[in-house]
């Protein structure tokens, strides 16, 4: 009886955290970061307001989950998140992987998939925070690299979608190209989450059981100095490789093998038909 | 201006330097992708180290059409044609 009543309590709570997320991103994109637009200054200093009132609304969101019970947290290490240069590597488990780290990272830069550029809720934060799409490989990896030489931070999910539950874990080598090219930090992240939940093949009502409990570590900083002493397409695949075993090691699954990153000259635009390998989404990120 | 000969060798070296590529592999008829397996990443730093080259800007919109190191030489001539 008070399982049933758990179960259906949380499926309610999400449903309305789902609902005031939606409603909440349409409020901020629409009313509150046009509204900031008006207020002087330049467009560094904008968009770093429009990030600050997003991280506030990520962190608020946060709380609420919490608050209704959906999930319980833990957050270990936020203070070291948010360095200049800085970028943030995480595994992906669950959709709210991202607010998370947006709600504990101080004024971050995220790579998201170019999707949540024409979604009609998540378009307008997106744009109005800077984040860089990860439409083609080489403006996404030019874009990131220039943020972080900027002095700004990154974050970058290596695994470029969500993690797929039982699968060997793979590391998209974008992460790690942008990582020894640009990069003056590399800070890993360990998300986990039981049960699984809003995992890459799950749809929001597909609830677990019992109530989530997602934990983040903040790992100790990556060396990248030993990655550097060679071209960084070398030193990016060695580097990959280090990654995907420090996450592997770290979580005991199993490490895939490295995958290759799509297209060789992708465009904006897509590729020319038959010209090049099509429907590979290899080396993409959200 | 480079010869057509003069670009083959210098993207010898180059894949030699940047991907470990045995030169003797990087002929007209291979192709990038499955042949000598560069990816959308390496193409990156293959794109830097020809505009340093040629000492121009050029984008990844310039080799669309690219699929093979014949096509690359190709696509190198005409743009240093300006």
């Amino acid at each position: 009886m008070i399982k049933a009543i758990s179960y259906y309590w949380r499926l309610f709570a999400t449903g309305l955290c789902f609902a005031v997320f939606g409603l909440g991103a349409v409020f901020f994109g629409m009313v509150v970061f046009p509204i900031m637009r008006i207020v002087p200054g330049s467009p560094g200093a904008h968009r770093r307001r429009v990030r600050a009132t997003f991280r506030v609304y990520m962190r608020s969101f946060v709380g609420l989950m919490s608050a209704v019970g959906v999930l319980s947290y833990a957050f270990d290490g936020a203070e070291r998140l948010g360095r200049p240069g800085q970028i943030i590597l995480a595994n992906h488990p669950s959709l709210i992987d991202v607010v998370f780290l947006i709600g504990f990272t101080p004024q971050t830069t995220c790579i998201v998939k170019e999707a949540l550029f024409h979604n009609p809720i998540t378009r307008w934060p997106v744009s109005a925070a800077g984040y860089v799409s990860n439409t083609s490989t080489h403006s996404m990896v030019e874009r990131a690299s220039q943020a972080l030489q900027d002095g700004e931070n990154v974050i970058v999910f290596p695994e470029g979608t969500r993690t797929t539950p039982g699968q060997p874990m793979q590391f998209h080598r974008g992460a790690a190209s942008i990582a020894v090219r640009a990069a003056a930090v590399v800070t890993p992240v360990f998300i986990r989450c039981v049960p699984t939940t809003l995992a890459k093949c799950m749809r929001w009502y597909q609830i677990p059981d019992r109530r989530v409990r997602i934990s983040f570590q903040v790992g100790r900083d990556i060396d990248l100095a030993p990655f550097r002493q060679t071209p960084v397409p070398i030193g990016s695949r060695a580097f990959n490789t280090h990654l995907l075993k420090v996450f592997a090691d770290e979580l005991k699954v199993p490490a895939g093998n490295p995958t290759a990153g799509g297209d060789v000259f992708e465009t904006e635009t897509g590729t020319e038909a038959g010209a090049f390998r099509t429907g590979d989404n290899a080396g993409r990120f959200n | 201006m480079l010869s057509s000969e003069q670009i083959l060798e210098l993207l010898r070296s180059s894949f030699t330097e940047l991907f470990e590529i045995d030169p003797a592999r990087v002929v007209p008829a291979a192709r990038l992708g499955e042949d000598l397996e560069i990816d959308s990443i390496d193409a990156v730093d293959l794109i830097e180290r020809v505009r340093r080259v040629i000492g121009r800007k050029v984008s990844p919109e310039d080799f669309r059409s690219v699929r093979t190191v014949g096509d690359l030489v190709t696509a190198i001539e005409r743009l240093q044609k300006g």
